[in-house]
């Protein structure tokens, strides 16, 4: 499983990067977020889905990996 | 669809109604019963009010309306080029005026965003925390020896404000001619004796606005304003009134919203002092999920207007072209499906997909400065005046909330303690040169390091 921020529902609200810095990072010029690797680490599953959850565009999904390009 | 099928569809269409008049002192102060109410029954009503306009505050209803680009324009078309369209306040006000590019749409809109993106990213806000850690030091060193603050007048209206003129590379020391302008322009009513003054004062700010404009032309700085000078917008350099629009968004949205908001969470902590010893004690895990319920609960800008710009069916509603719309930011953040307890207060909430910033591709592009302010504001006022306790005698609310729930005044009382550094006046005019030394107002696309605070 891997986490992915669809770029076309994002539009910069952060909270992703908030609760699991580990996992999103933000852009530096326009604040977008994208998953780092994708991985999701053991002790951040928790974390994942509460951003997940958290998202108000709910432009995060959780996909299997060989739907992962 | 034949012609004639029209009126009966209309009263169908229109068959949820609701009596709705954000305008009113009423709405303020009945604002849970009538959420509670709309959310229930009409999650999307017709409302007869200024003109007649329909009003989401169903959360996934605002959801799903608020992210249909495709249907919905922001476009304030004041000289008739386009389709009339009338932007997002409703009632339209008397002075036909763009409010920059929350009243436009794509792709000016984008291009301005793209503009601006850079100095208003995460990364370009943190550039800028140290100096707000000194603007704050220095609002609560000026009463930290009495005893007494007004966090309105005398933090959260400062610092947001000055913050505000650095970035866009307006002399700093020129904060309280905007400020007040600024806030009195929000909370007084326009059949106010008061308003001739306000007039005046808005006046007086617009003048300076076109100066710093004009001067930013001539003698380029860094700042917003500079990006907006600099700026093609869908092909072309846009006029100095255009601009003007803009600069006084980004005033707007960067000065009142702040300053509500910390007003309002400053005085529910003072209610709740178990709840601030709570948060000052867990504040590194605490801190952000408490800014996020502060922003749900009390949501500074309420809503946005709209209009539909093709007929469509969304939110099992059907709309035509020309509609008008409000999308209820404050209504749509207490709605029980997606808020358990949603008029409570809970500082550790979570899932908390409010919608105070907005959503789509108009999110308030200040929504990171906003935070940041925010939390550098509570924090040190629970660090240095962790006992205060406000003055519900003295606190003074907007009276209607319809364009932003804020707050005029809100004294507290406190155990005094020792200043720890310079006055305001000094402080400002220190930052000024930390500002224009250190061009910490360019983009972060061409600085990235962090304001350095220098001894003097």
């Amino acid at each position: 499983m891997k986490v992915y921020v669809d770029p076309e529902r994002c539009q910069g609200h952060t909270l992703c990067a908030m609760i699991a810095p580990g996992v999103f990072q933000l852009d530096d010029v326009d604040g977008h977020s994208s998953a780092i690797d994708g991985e999701i680490p053991a002790d951040q599953q928790v974390k994942v889905a509460e951003a997940i959850r958290s998202c108000p565009e709910q432009a995060i999904s959780v996909i299997p990996e060989t739907r992962y390009r | 669809m034949s012609t004639e099928t029209i009126p009966d569809d209309d009263a169908e269409r229109k068959k949820n109604r609701y009596q709705f008049d954000r305008h009113t002192p009423e709405y303020r102060e009945r604002f849970e019963s009538i959420t509670t109410e709309m959310i229930s029954e009409c999650p999307v009503a017709w409302s007869d009010t200024y003109g007649g306009h329909w009003v989401a505050a169903g959360h996934e209803e605002v959801f799903e309306l608020a992210r249909s680009a495709g249907y919905l324009s922001n476009d304030h078309d004041v000289r008739g080029e386009r389709r009339g369209y009338k932007g997002i306040t409703i009632p339209t006000p008397d002075a036909p005026f763009v409010g920059g590019f929350l009243e436009m749409d794509p792709p000016e809109q984008r291009h301005y965003r793209q503009a601006l993106n850079p100095y208003l990213s995460p990364a370009a806000i943190n550039r800028w925390i140290p100096v707000v850690d000194e603007l704050v030091r220095a609002c609560l060193d000026e009463k930290i020896e009495t005893g007494s603050i007004d966090f309105v007048d005398d933090l959260a209206n400062v610092v947001p404000a000055a913050l505000t003129l650095a970035m866009l590379g307006v002399p700093l020391k020129n904060w309280s001619l905007y400020c007040e302008a600024v806030h009195a322009s929000v909370y007084t009513p326009h059949d106010s004796p008061d308003i001739t003054r306000v007039r005046q004062a808005q006046q007086v700010m617009y003048r300076d606005m076109f100066g710093q404009l004009a001067e930013v032309r001539s003698n380029p700085r860094p700042g917003m304003i500079h990006a907006l000078v600099q700026a093609e917008i869908n092909g072309k350099k846009p006029d100095d009134m255009e601009l003007l629009g803009v600069i006084a968004l980004l005033i707007g949205g960067g000065f009142d919203t702040t300053t509500a908001l910390t007003a309002h969470a400053l005085e529910w902590l003072s209610e709740h002092p178990d709840q601030r010893a709570r948060l000052s004690a867990e504040r590194d895990t605490l801190l952000d999920s408490a800014t996020e319920e502060f922003l749900r609960f009390y949501a500074p800008a309420p809503g946005d207007g709209r209009t539909i710009s093709a007929d469509c069916e969304v939110a099992g509603t059907s709309f035509r072209e020309g509609e008008r719309l409000w999308l209820s930011w404050a209504m749509s953040n207490r709605d029980p499906a997606v808020f358990p307890n949603p008029h409570e207060v809970d500082l550790a909430r979570t899932g908390n997909r409010h919608h105070s910033f907005g959503l789509g591709l108009h999110r308030c592009i200040g929504s990171n400065l906003a935070r940041m302010m925010f939390k550098r504001m509570l924090v040190a006022v629970l660090d240095r005046m962790p006992d205060f306790t406000c003055d519900p005698a003295g606190a003074v609310h907007y009276q209607t909330i319809g364009v932003i729930q804020g707050m005029q005044h809100l004294p507290a009382a406190f155990t005094p303690g020792p200043r720890i550094g310079d006055g305001l006046d000094e402080t400002i005019a220190r930052m000024q040169v930390i500002c224009d030394e250190q061009r910490i107002a360019e983009p972060v696309t061409v600085r990235k390091a962090s304001a350095r605070i220098t001894e003097k």
